[in-house]
């Protein structure tokens, strides 16, 4: 009796703990079950933490640098741009973009580089772009220098074009329903060229000055490894006003005409890590000139053209050479060879290095060799998207 | 007169045939026009979708599988395809950016749009396989000191093996939102293709038992869903940062934490230099299994399954053990 009272006795208390111990437990569990609701409550009421700045476009600035040396041993550090971009869509049926850009050729110019807008949802495989845009002209023509696969744009489309294909006006492009690819486009702008100064970027102009574009490119997949794309267009102004001692509107047309042919050897296995890209573009200027004091002289139809071939070698290095002939605008006969070897090597996705070697000669009498060495460091901040046309 | 009769007969087989391969072709014809047409950016995606959409859809792929994701080619082909499609269904969480976003801006095709603010697709026919994964590795900060990051989180996740079901669905689902006459049929396929995946992942976790806490290094950071299926702690990389290669420093620093570490796995995808990887083994003893990041990355394994089961028996074998 004794011992069961003991026992009872020293067993109450433990009972009882485990009672309060199970209620504790159950207390426990219901507060958490309570914190996690009102976590979860919070996590799915929420506004969106980024709603505030949902809408602002996206971002990117390239910051392009480069130190070069020229002929009679003289060099120079070159701020080349810094290039801001930013990108958006403007509704369920437009997209806009501007490339804003800071160069110092002597004294540093901000310039709007593009600020276009475009169509994104057009009926029958049409886009339509406009504003200041990069004209769908050509291969490399188009594209940002800082994209080029040489520090300096080859002077066959630096001097034919006037720059990169700089161009305020309208941009119609179709994408025909074929299994090849095939894309037609047709424009209408002021000019072409950001340095072409044949006519006046702000005045007012009747519509036989404007410059009428169309380009027709195509694309074939040889294998699974190897692929050709080929392009031709045509630029054509019918008519240009020139003041000088004799004003003419005469036989002032011009045309600008190029082919461009595209090799890509890219082996699936190992994607863009290994492989060729042999690019080359013929143009052809067929334009009246006009000496300096705006006199007319002869109409002068001149070539130029490039041609380069760049490997890739593993996932960063991309050598190559490219070879550049330009005639003289004015006289066709003066013949400018640009001969180059490069090396880029990629750091990252965001950062490239470059070194390129350029032998310039021309065949004036009297005129100089010129032997240029450049080095170029290109990097990236922000947003930054593989656009297809700059592929 | 007999071989006449023979004759005759033969000519008339030879039409009966000609008249049954005319009527097959134009069956084929009439049944691929009415197909929804479905562009998929990589071959597991392309497998599972055939799976779902069976005789309904027409499934081209983007990717053919051996290469680097991140660095897959935008050929003008490829822009053809969707201008054409009704859907494209894509991984997601930006893995696509180097391809992707670029085609969809010149695909001119209302369905699937460019969002150049998310670098995602718009539109009524994107189907995204990515919603609803329980997102590994996001990102404290997202700078780009940290290498090339992506902003959503790790988005790998279909080298996880269990991830296939996830897959599937989201598949059907988009499916079903875009062809909702035929909805029953995807949900039928799902159902058949999940009750053939399902036993395997379950065989699959047994196999993987003895790969439970083992320390392993890989060459990009992508096998994060692979080692939660796997129970193998992937400690580092090869690369200094995502998408940065290995610099010397760095290499040396990984050698002396994997022998400090006693790691003696290194997993290769396949796209990414042997050499490093073999010089990095011969330093520590370690073992290399090389493995695939999209199906068809090797020969024979052109599925979701069986790229996840070679893989799975690619770590097995670098340690020694056979799937049991």
């Amino acid at each position: 009796m004794r011992n069961a009272l003991l026992s009872l006795l020293l067993l109450l208390p433990l009972t009882a703990a485990a009672q309060i111990d199970a209620s504790s437990t159950t207390l426990d569990a219901q507060q958490e079950l309570k914190e996690l609701r009102a976590r979860l409550d919070k996590i799915e009421g929420a506004p969106l933490k980024a709603s505030l700045s949902a809408f602002n476009p996206a971002m990117g600035m390239a910051i392009d640098l480069a130190y070069q040396h020229m002929k009679n041993d003289q060099g120079a550090f070159q701020f080349r741009a810094a290039e801001l971009n930013v990108e958006a869509p403007i509704d369920p049926f437009l997209k806009g973009w501007a490339v804003i850009t800071g160069t110092s050729g002597g004294t540093t110019t901000v310039d709007v580089e593009e600020a276009a807008l475009q169509t994104t949802s057009l009926p029958y495989n049409l886009t339509v772009t406009g504003g200041r845009m990069f004209a769908a002209f050509g291969r490399l023509v188009h594209w940002h220098d800082h994209e080029l696969p040489v520090t300096q744009r080859p002077l066959s489309i630096d001097s034919f074009v006037g720059g990169e294909s700089r161009a305020d006006g309208i941009e119609v492009s179709y994408l025909f329903p074929t299994d090849t690819y095939i894309n037609a486009t047709a424009g209408m702008y002021d000019k072409i060229g950001a340095d072409n100064t044949r006519q006046d970027p702000a005045g007012l102009r009747s519509l036989d000055q404007f410059t009428y574009l169309g380009r027709l490119s195509t694309y074939e997949d040889i294998g699974d490894d190897h692929s050709v794309e080929l392009g031709v267009d045509s630029a054509w102004t019918p008519k240009r006003f020139v003041t000088g001692t004799t004003n003419t509107r005469k036989d002032t047309w011009r045309t600008l005409s190029s082919v461009d042919f595209t090799y890509r050897y890219q082996p699936t296995q190992g994607g863009l890590y290994q492989g060729i890209v042999w690019g080359t573009e013929i143009l052809q200027n067929d334009e009246r000139r006009f000496d300096a004091n705006n006199n007319p002289a002869n109409r002068v139809n001149a070539y130029s053209g490039y041609s380069y071939i760049q490997a890739k070698m593993g996932p960063r290095l991309r050598p190559g050479v490219l070879v550049d002939l330009a005639e003289g605008l004015d006289q066709a006969r003066q013949l400018t060879k640009t001969y180059s070897a490069f090396l880029t090597y990629d750091v990252s996705e965001f950062q490239r290095l470059r070194v390129v070697y350029s032998r310039q000669m021309d065949n004036i009498p009297g005129s100089r060799q010129a032997n240029i060495v450049a080095l170029q460091w290109t990097g990236v901040l922000g947003h930054h998207v593989h656009g297809f046309r700059d592929r | 007169m007999k071989f006449m009769l023979t004759e005759k007969t033969m000519k008339n087989e030879l039409l009966a045939l000609t008249l049954l391969l005319v009527a097959v072709s134009l069956t084929a014809r009439a049944q691929a026009a009415g197909a929804l047409r479905v562009v998929a950016t990589v071959p597991d995606l392309v497998d599972i979708t055939n799976r779902i959409g069976g005789g309904l859809v027409k499934v081209d792929g983007l990717a053919k599988g051996a290469e680097d994701i991140h660095q897959v080619v935008m050929r003008p082909s490829f822009v053809t395809k969707l201008n054409k499609a009704d859907a494209v269904v894509f991984l997601g969480l930006s893995v696509e950016h180097a391809f992707l976003p670029g085609l969809l801006d010149v695909a001119a095709n209302p369905k699937m749009r460019q969002d150049p603010a998310t670098q995602g697709c718009v539109g009524t026919g994107c189907i995204d396989t990515s919603e609803g994964l329980s997102v590994l590795e996001k990102p404290d900060t997202l700078s780009r000191a940290q290498g090339e990051l992506h902003p959503q989180g790790n988005p790998h996740y279909n080298i996880g093996p269990d991830q296939g079901p996830l897959l599937a669905r989201n598949i059907a689902k988009g499916l079903s939102r875009i062809d909702p006459v035929h909805a029953a049929d995807y949900k039928r396929n799902l159902k058949e293709y999940l009750a053939e995946l399902e036993p395997k992942i379950a065989l699959w976790r047994k196999w993987v038992a003895p790969l439970k806490g083992l320390k392993a290094v890989s060459f990009h950071k992508d096998v994060c869903y692979l080692g939660r299926f796997t129970g193998i702690d992937f400690v580092d990389t090869l690369e200094l940062k995502p998408g940065v290669a290995p610099t010397p420093t760095h290499l040396e620093a990984l050698v002396r934490e994997m022998k400090e570490q006693d790691i003696k796995l290194i997993v290769r995808e396949q796209q990414y230099d042997p050499k490093v990887c073999q010089w990095l083994a011969d330093q520590t003893g370690a073992k290399i299994a090389v493995i695939g990041t999209m199906a068809n990355a090797f020969p024979g394994a052109e599925t979701f399954e069986k790229i996840s089961e070679r893989n799975l028996k690619a770590l097995l074998a670098a340690v020694g053990k056979e799937p049991s």
